[in-house]
């Protein structure tokens, strides 16, 4: 396997405040990776390092190139839709396009064009004129024209109705993800890309509480359904947390030999949403 | 290299539509200006036949150029003013308003560098403005001209000879062109300046451009009693090695002035050796490197969360 991002210690800190702490993980080629944190947890940062948008401390190499050092080389390869990155308002869409094509040496407008004719995007719009599911489908349809090796998406569906929210995963996959490419995602509609994703990180106060392959979330990460004197047993073998839900007891184990639970209730794996908030509950308790 | 600068250029040109609009609009104010005082003009038939056939019959060829010479140059002057507030607002608006409208990450999502696009901004300034203006003012000129022309014959006057004849066109327009690029050259260090703090300043570009304008040359006179700031920047505007010195002689030598139509031409007036040579040229674009070195800085390292 090729690692594409490799981070090691990587550190970032604004004042006293770490944003991002000593972080170090692999991505590999072709996977979608999915990152969450809480707000404020520094995914925007470690998105922004991993970019060549801030400069950091520690080793970060993406493409085999250092991201702050040699932006323009990396961002040849890299694609990336933010939030905070948005289109400029005052632009015709030709215009985008003719000045995507100018710059871009891996772009094909040819692509863009046949992305865009199947929305509702007029060519002569300015992006003022468009709403916001349409300006998503705009920069979606110049990034999937891209060539790129690597694409970085950072909460791409905030403010979208749920028919867009749908329909970009959809687009993405479809007209995007081919194996060779490689995706890192960021979201608070977790349940959106559950299965979509191959690996999975979380993020806590800067620092990386979670780095798994999907596929061995259920080896590692077991939910329990007890209540009674069954729920104070499973207490004791320490549970990562515990939550109420309907006057039953719900508990999150982490590593834990699944023959000690039998017997104290119903067991299954935790969706994403449910291990995020016991790991960084937990964590916190 | 290159063709990332034409992009980027091209992009300034749609984003700031009044780099080509300004220069329109003095145009057709002069334009409308002129054909007012054209239809003024008409009221007083007699004082207008008195002038073609004066113009026609009295003045030499020489009177009939520096007339329109005259004419000519003074037409650029308003390009040049608006030019020149032009610049100002651009320049300031430049690096500001990407990062006022969230757009910079996006343009940084693209493989290109800070420097080219510091450079692009300035480039714009250097060249985009005064080209546009300079292609304006030539459209004017002939538009002018052309109305003059009709004036002319309508009032029973020859417009091939008291205006397309006379008229030093291919003189002023060069001289004119030299003028253009030369001028943001020379001042280019208050250009830098502009862009520098347009990337810098987190509000108000304008206030924060001028104040220190007035505020550190102050600040330099009751601190250290000396006023090399202050006079660094009046300087800048009272001596512009651009011009040759004017030679009175050439005016009250009454034959040489007559002799030589050559002497009515703006292009003969224009000094680029003295300008190449002149080192407060070459500190001044010194001190627009520094300034669009720090710009490039800024919009690099500058965390914008």
């Amino acid at each position: 396997m090729t690692s594409l991002v490799t981070a090691r210690n990587v550190t970032k800190s604004y004042g006293k405040v770490r944003a991002v702490d000593n972080v170090s993980f692999e991505i590999q080629k072709g996977r979608i990776t999915g990152l969450f944190g809480p707000n404020g947890a520094g995914k925007t940062t470690l998105l922004k390092a991993l970019l060549g948008l801030t400069d950091c401390e520690g080793e970060l190499s993406v493409l085999g190139l250092d991201p702050f050092r040699q932006r323009k080389e990396l961002m040849k390869n890299i694609c990336f839709i933010a939030d905070v990155a948005v289109l400029p308002r005052w632009i015709k869409v030709t215009q985008l396009l003719d000045f995507v094509e100018a710059t871009h040496p891996n772009y094909s407008r040819q692509r863009s064009e046949e992305l865009l004719a199947k929305t509702k995007v007029r060519k002569d719009a300015k992006v003022r004129e468009l709403s916001k599911g349409m300006v998503t489908q705009l920069h979606l349809s110049i990034i999937a024209a891209v060539d790129a090796r690597l694409l970085v998406l950072d909460e791409p569906t905030l403010g979208l109705d749920i028919i867009f929210r749908k329909e970009f995963y959809s687009n993405l996959l479809n007209d995007y993800f081919d194996g060779e490419r490689t995706i890192l995602v960021t979201t608070h509609q977790v349940e959106e890309i559950e299965n979509l994703m191959t690996d999975i990180m979380f993020i806590n106060d800067g620092r990386l509480i979670l780095d798994t392959k999907m596929d061995s979330l259920p080896e590692i990460y077991v939910e329990l359904v007890t209540s009674g004197e069954n729920a104070d047993t499973a207490r004791t073998l320490g549970p990562l947390f515990e939550r109420d839900v309907f006057g039953k007891k719900v508990m999150t184990f982490e590593n834990i030999d699944r023959d000690k639970l039998e017997g104290l209730g119903e067991m299954h794996t935790p969706s994403v949403a449910d291990l995020f908030v016991a790991k960084v509950k937990g964590a916190a308790a | 290299m290159i063709t990332n600068q034409l992009a980027l250029v091209r992009r300034e040109i749609w984003e700031h539509r009044s780099l080509y609009i300004t220069p329109a609009v003095v145009a057709l104010v002069m334009i409308l200006t002129l054909l007012t005082a054209f239809v003024f003009a008409s009221g007083y038939q007699e004082i207008v036949d008195i002038g073609i056939i004066g113009a026609q019959n009295l003045a030499g060829d020489t009177e009939r150029r520096a007339a329109l010479l005259a004419i000519l140059i003074g037409n650029t002057v308003p390009f040049i003013f608006a030019g020149t507030v032009l610049t100002i607002f651009y320049a300031l608006d430049s690096l500001y308003a990407e990062r006022k409208n969230k757009s910079i990450l996006f343009w940084r999502s693209l493989p290109i560098t800070d420097a080219e696009t510091v450079v692009s901004k300035l480039l714009t300034v250097l060249l985009a403005i005064p080209l546009i203006a300079f292609a304006v003012i030539v459209i004017t000129h002939l538009v002018i001209l052309a109305i003059t022309g009709i004036f002319v014959s309508i009032e029973g006057g020859s417009s091939v000879f008291l205006v397309w004849k006379s008229a030093p066109l291919f003189d002023v327009w060069a001289g004119m062109l030299i003028i253009m690029i030369l001028l943001p050259i020379w001042f280019s260090p208050f250009i830098g300046w502009f862009l520098f703090v347009s990337a810098w300043t987190k509000r108000s570009p304008l206030l924060m451009a001028f104040l220190p304008l007035i505020m550190v040359p102050t600040l330099e006179y009751w601190v250290l009693r000396t006023h090399l700031i202050f006079d660094a920047i009046t300087t800048r505007f009272e001596q512009l090695p651009i011009f040759k010195g004017i030679d009175p002689e050439m005016f009250f030598d009454e034959q040489q002035f007559v002799a030589s139509t050559d002497a009515v031409s703006l292009l003969a007036y224009v000094d680029v050796g003295k300008f190449l040579t002149s080192p407060q040229m070459w500190a001044g674009v010194v001190v627009c490197g520094l300034f669009t070195t720090a710009a490039i800085y800024v919009r690099r390292y500058r965390d914008e969360s």
